[in-house]
């Protein structure tokens, strides 16, 4: 069987075509949209308010209530993008970076709404000076599109009671997934209520087309680049297993093979999303890292056995289809800002790491350093070995107990004395990834040159 | 990303000011639609205080003759209902209902200040029809219709008085 093996002699100009640089510039750009549309809300919601209405009996919390839920909405909509993977934003932040977004700003419109629903029942009941029992009732029979916003809003409390991270870590992945799939449902179910009762929007067509059109936007992103160009992606380059190779205690090499793959825009440190198409794996995709950049037709990744999935990975057939969803990631040479770089990675992580010591030039002399606990744990690092030779650099193996193979204030300075000249590439699990940000930090490395990618288990 | 709460900031006070400019300065605020202009028949004036009560009486406004044959009008006391609050004032010339207004109408929101605004036409053809406040009233609109009869008959009340 043909496979690559170290190929640290190739030239990847003649080859490979480049992904688009990351602009960071892009990212502040939609981050100072992203506030021009809070600010927008916010002033929306004040300005159509009058003093009567708010001295009206109950105006005070009908006010608040349509504050909150024009502010949730449109935060909910953050979310939704943030979640979209336009590539211009996620060349920049990367995928987890903008997951980090959406998970920080996960509570926010969650509570929002909940507290929508709960200003606007003791608004109406204080303005017909009934009951809170029976505004409920009234607000869900004669109000149109109320009830199905309020399933809407039942099926957005489930799911964020279900992200509670103490939670969540005990569901399967794939549940949560897909669970978090219906976010999508109990959102288009809140749409109509907004235009039909809104005091934003009520007899105000500007502010009704420019908010469809917001959604409508947002909704054609996701299908675009969660759905769309995957297929399109997939469908062009028809990628298959063509070998799965032992390379450690309880990790795999999936080779695989695919058309048009010298058109295979990648850069090295990046990731897919798999999807391998047998009857048990095909309804999940996972995000596993590309350990050796394409040589067409071949392409290859490399997992560690830590789930379900990852363990079903090994039993793969030669032969079986796969559906990818990538390249992503912001882990890769165009994050570097200064001249060198001192590559680190523990476990499985090196696997990003090999595939973005492959992509520096031949004069980077880059620092690398492997750790393990045992030998046997340090996967490809014959590979890396001669990737880092090639590229005249130096290769540390800190094998043993986190005791016996310490990396703090006085060790790594010592095993890296220009590191004041380099950019730290640290990749591995969550834990081993935090400590050495927290210790470059205290090493005064300025977060800008700190990249980082962790593993989550 | 370095300084983003600066960024967001920047475009959110940029987004706020916009809109308020926009809306300031711009084109006629569609937002007038909400507010209920007093009626331009009326010879009454409309009630200036706000009226918090459900069914304070705020008295005839302006009673402008007292020979038959002359128009007379006088405004009902505010009436609550589920959604919000009005009040009628009624013109009248000998037992002829000559016109109804509306100058009072105040709703905790829009929706609800959409339909009374659909309703109040219908209710007032009913009432010129019937030179009285015993109207059927609005199908669908039960609460807001029960309102405006029970304001137009003070006002009556307050004209046959006086």
């Amino acid at each position: 069987m043909v496979a690559p093996g170290s190929r640290q002699g190739r030239k990847r100009s003649q080859a490979l075509p480049q992904p688009a640089r990351p602009r960071p510039a892009l990212a502040r750009a939609g981050l100072v949209l992203a506030g021009a549309g809070l600010g927008a809300v916010t002033a929306l919601a004040i300005v159509d308010e009058t003093g009567a209405e708010l001295r009206a009996t109950g105006g005070a919390a009908t006010f608040l209530g349509s504050l909150t839920g024009l502010v949730g909405m449109y935060l909910a909509l953050l979310m939704v993008l943030l979640v979209s993977r336009i590539p211009a934003i996620e060349r920049v932040l990367g995928q987890d970076g903008l997951l980090r977004w959406h998970r920080r700003l996960a509570p926010w419109p969650i509570s929002l709404l909940i507290a929508h629903a709960l200003f606007i029942t003791i608004g109406y009941a204080q303005a017909a000076r009934s009951g809170l029992g029976h505004q409920v009732g009234v607000l869900l029979t004669r109000y149109p599109d109320v009830l199905i916003a309020t399933v809407g809003l039942g099926i957005m409390c489930v799911i964020g009671i279900l992200s509670i991270r103490a939670i969540r870590r005990r569901l399967r992945r794939e549940t949560w997934w897909l669970v978090h799939l219906y976010m999508y449902l109990a959102l288009a179910l809140s749409f109509a209520h907004v235009l039909a009762l809104g005091p934003s929007f009520v007899g105000h067509p500007l502010t009704q087309v420019v908010w469809s059109v917001a959604w409508a936007a947002t909704a054609g992103l996701v299908l675009c680049y969660r759905f769309g160009l995957p297929v399109v992606r997939s469908m062009r380059h028809r990628l298959v297993v063509t070998e799965v190779r032992q390379e450690g205690p309880g990790v795999v090499s999936v080779i695989c093979s695919g058309r048009n793959l010298d058109k295979l825009a990648i850069a090295g440190g990046q990731f897919f999303f798999w999807r391998f198409l047998t009857r048990s794996m095909w309804w999940q995709a996972h995000p596993y890292t590309v350990s050796a950049l394409p040589q067409p037709p071949y392409v290859r990744l490399t997992v560690k056995a830590v789930g379900d999935h990852s363990a079903a990975v090994a039993r793969l057939r030669p032969g079986t289809r796969i559906v990818v969803e990538g390249p992503y990631g912001a882990f890769t040479k165009y994050a570097q800002q200064r001249p060198q770089a001192l590559l680190v990675a523990a476990g499985i992580g090196v696997t990003a790491l090999r595939s973005l010591l492959e992509d520096m030039p031949r004069n980077a002399a880059p620092v690398v350093l492997l750790r393990g606990t045992r030998p046997e744990d340090l996967v490809l690092r014959k590979e890396v070995a001669d990737l880092v030779r090639y590229r005249r650099g130096r290769l540390h193996e800190l094998v043993g107990t986190r005791e016996q193979a310490m990396l703090d204030e006085r060790s790594l300075p010592r095993l890296v004395p220009d590191l004041h000249r380099r950019d730290i590439f640290v990749c591995g699990p969550e834990g081993f990834v935090t400590t050495i940000v927290d210790l470059a930090a205290r090493l005064g490395i300025p977060a800008e040159a700190v990249h980082h990618e962790a593993y989550a288990l | 990303m370095k300084r983003a709460g600066w960024y967001l900031l920047a475009g959110a006070v940029a987004g706020f000011g916009g809109v308020l400019g926009f809306h300031g300065g711009g084109t006629p605020a569609p937002a007038a639609l909400g507010h209920p202009k007093p009626g331009g028949t009326s010879a009454a004036p409309a009630p200036s205080a706000p009226s918090a009560g459900p069914a304070r009486s705020t008295g005839p406004k302006a009673r402008q003759g007292s020979a038959t044959g002359q128009a007379k009008s006088a405004t009902g006391s505010v009436v609550g209902y589920g959604y919000g609050e009005l009040s009628v004032t009624v013109t009248v010339r000998g037992s002829q209902i000559t016109d109804v207004s509306v100058p009072l109408l105040r709703t905790a929101e829009p929706y609800s200040q959409q339909l009374a605004q659909q309703v109040i036409p219908m209710l007032k053809s009913e009432v010129l029809a019937a030179h009285s406040a015993r109207i059927h009233g609005v199908s669908g609109a039960t609460y807001t219709s029960e309102a405006y009869a029970q304001s137009i008959q003070s006002a009556l009340d307050k004209l046959h008085a006086g």
